[in-house]
């Protein structure tokens, strides 16, 4: 298959987008987006000052005012456009996806689709913030609720999930009449751009969107700033739990922080083993494995040693087949690492792995790779087995293409092993029997739970959140959750004399 | 060759649409007398390609297996479109409907394996194959008619 057309071209010089204008960055610090696959670099991308922070914010609390009075229908309209001006731009869109993060153009492409459909979702707002009320509480008394905009929220976006993560908010946030400003993450910040211009051009007003470039610094100037009222952020529960949940509470604002996981997927006797074998590839080494909801540990349930055997040899099997490639290679199954940290810590932990006693069939550590491309981030998958919850690799996340194998007797085992995970974001299990599925389904600590389903992504229109150390928050990111986050319930009860 | 990923079954199903659409565009023009029918399934290609790519592209997420929803040899699906000027109409007609058994015969493969996994895309597959049944009768009625 011939590898399809780069969007990029030469290397871009990105800008802040602050009150409808692109303005360049007056910082010194610079840093360089590179193509994972090929290592060339893609764009400077500017570590904003502490001034150029402050004028985003105060471009969109400027924009608050006139934006919040806008009409619940035109503010929908404004959507409506940026919906079709995505779908003309989806193949551009998910092409940069795939040259600045290194996913496989069908993730990419997947990546884009669930964007469009957070800003789809987003454009039901006159209906979705309704409020309710009731006549007569007490004799000629009524009482009604409104949801009202608070005003400006800011998101710090994650590096695996460039484009699709800020539309779990954005749409939503602006549909309710608040503003915005996003930070991308400074590894592969491109689509955030590309994504700014359609909202430039779908005709938002100024001020309400904004983006603003850099790294820590910047998202803790976002956190702390007094005008935000409210943040949301996906990343690590370290940064996330320590750092911004600690300072949205400081500060009072509102919080949504998505964090990290070791998600469990659970293999019952009763699966159907050929159904699941590409469930599994997609869960543990789909997107290179860097997502919150891959898997991690794989349990196998039963005495039987034989279904053991089969399982196991049909996923390392499988996983040993991956082709391994650049993302916009059309036959290529994963692509690299994003970055070279992201492939040492993740190296890091197969050499923790094989210290502490797993066994390492599967070794990914020099992959195969198709076509001419230096293995600086490459790493195939991985598989370990003989893996207790105790050692590093089973309890830690690794965020990688490493799937760590345990064997249990019994269901009531296997959730008790899941259910002893410090995260809870999302677990699976694999079964014939609508039983063993509920009795998992109303026992596992975790947010999001599949039956027969490797990556439990759920749609615009649910909720998205873990439990435990995965989720830090109340109301979470996407649908009817997301409305409540980005309003405020007012009551008001009327006496007319 | 194998194909494994959505992309790349979709690029594969978009090729042979387009060469099918080829070899009855060069037909349509050689014998003007039988060029509706011939422009029909010409212009049918173009929208199955649209129809494909529109299913593809409006479920492809994380939720489907797109990079290991498929197992497809693409040896058992080709053939050839080009005609030699020597080619005869009977000779070319016959082509014509091996071509669209191979055709079937992917769209009817895919199907099965991708059925499920990928969503709306095998319905789509399984749509085409069975519109395209309609075609070998006509095609062997020109066949008949001294073609």
């Amino acid at each position: 298959m011939a590898i399809l057309e780069e969007p990029i071209k030469e290397v871009l010089e990105l800008k802040n987008y602050i009150n409808g204008e692109w303005v360049e960055s007056k910082s010194d610090q610079v840093l360089d987006t590179m193509n994972p696959d090929t290592q060339e670099p893609l764009a400077k991308v500017p570590m904003s000052t502490r001034d150029e922070v402050n004028a985003a914010v105060a471009a969109a609390k400027e924009a608050f005012p006139e934006w919040r009075q806008t009409t619940p229908l035109a503010r929908a309209r404004c959507l409506f456009r940026l919906k079709e001006l995505l779908e003309e731009n989806f193949e551009e869109l998910s092409r940069v996806q795939t040259q600045e993060h290194g996913k496989t153009i069908d993730e990419s492409r997947g990546e884009t689709r669930r964007g469009i459909e957070m800003v789809e979702v987003a454009t039901g707002i006159p209906s979705l913030m309704m409020g309710y009320n009731l006549e007569d509480i007490a004799s000629g008394i009524d009482e009604y609720v409104i949801y009202q905009p608070l005003g400006v929220f800011a998101h710090i976006a994650p590096f695996n999930f460039p484009f699709m993560v800020p539309l779990w908010f954005s749409p939503f946030a602006m549909a309710t009449g608040n503003t915005f400003v996003v930070k991308p993450s400074p590894r592969d910040p491109i689509s955030q751009a590309k994504l700014a211009e359609l909202i430039d051009e779908a005709g938002f007003p100024p001020g309400v969107y904004n983006v603003v470039n850099g790294g820590a610094d910047a998202a803790l100037m976002l956190c702390e700033h007094p005008d935000i009222k409210g943040v949301t952020f996906v990343g690590t529960t370290k940064i996330g739990k320590e750092i911004v949940y600690k300072k949205c509470g400081e500060h009072g604002k509102r919080a949504i922080i998505q964090t990290s996981a070791k998600n469990f997927l659970v293999v019952m006797p009763d699966a159907n083993i050929e159904a699941t074998i590409p469930a599994l590839m997609t869960s543990f080494f789909g997107n290179t494995g860097q997502r919150c909801l891959s898997g991690a540990n794989l349990v196998i349930v039963g005495k039987d040693d034989a279904f053991y055997k089969k399982v196991l040899a049909a996923f390392v099997d499988t996983a040993s087949k991956i082709r391994v490639g650049y993302g916009l290679d059309e036959s290529t199954q994963m692509g690299p690492m994003q970055s070279v940290d992201g492939k040492e810590r993740a190296l890091g932990y197969i050499e923790k792995g094989l210290e502490e006693g797993a066994n390492l069939i599967l070794d990914g550590r020099r992959p195969k790779i198709m076509g001419d491309y230096p293995d600086t981030c490459f790493l195939g998958p991985s598989v370990f087995e003989g893996v207790t919850p105790e050692m590093t690799i089973g309890r830690e996340e690794i965020f990688g293409p490493v799937a760590s194998v345990m064997r249990v007797e019994s269901l009531d085992e296997a959730i008790k092993l899941a259910n002893s995970s410090k995260y809870g974001n999302a677990d699976s299990i694999f079964t014939a029997s609508g039983k063993t599925a509920r009795e998992f389904q109303y026992r596992i600590e975790s947010g999001n739970v599949g039956i027969n389903i490797g990556i439990v992504a759920p749609m615009a229109f649910f909720p998205f959140g873990g439990m435990k150390d995965s989720f830090f928050g109340v109301l979470h990111g996407q649908g009817r959750d997301a409305v409540r986050f980005f309003t405020e319930s007012k009551v008001v009860i009327q006496r007319w004399l | 060759m194998g194909l494994n990923t959505a992309s790349e079954v979709i690029s594969f199903a978009k090729k042979l649409e387009e060469n099918g659409a080829k070899l009855y565009e060069d037909l349509a023009q050689r014998h003007a007398e039988d060029s509706e029918t011939l422009l029909s399934f010409a212009k049918e290609n173009k929208k199955n390609i649209v129809q494909i790519e529109r299913a593809y592209y409006g479920v492809i997420t994380d939720a489907i297996e797109g990079c290991f929803a498929f197992n497809v040899d693409t040896d058992k699906y080709t053939f050839k479109t080009e005609l030699a000027e020597k080619t005869n109409y009977s000779d070319a007609l016959e082509r014509a409907v091996e071509m669209e058994d191979k055709i079937i015969k992917f769209y009817s493969d895919a199907a099965e394996q991708s059925k499920s996994l990928m969503a709306d895309v095998p319905r789509a597959f399984r749509m085409i194959a069975n519109k395209r049944n309609s075609r070998e009768p006509k095609l062997r009625s020109l066949l008949n008619k001294g073609g």
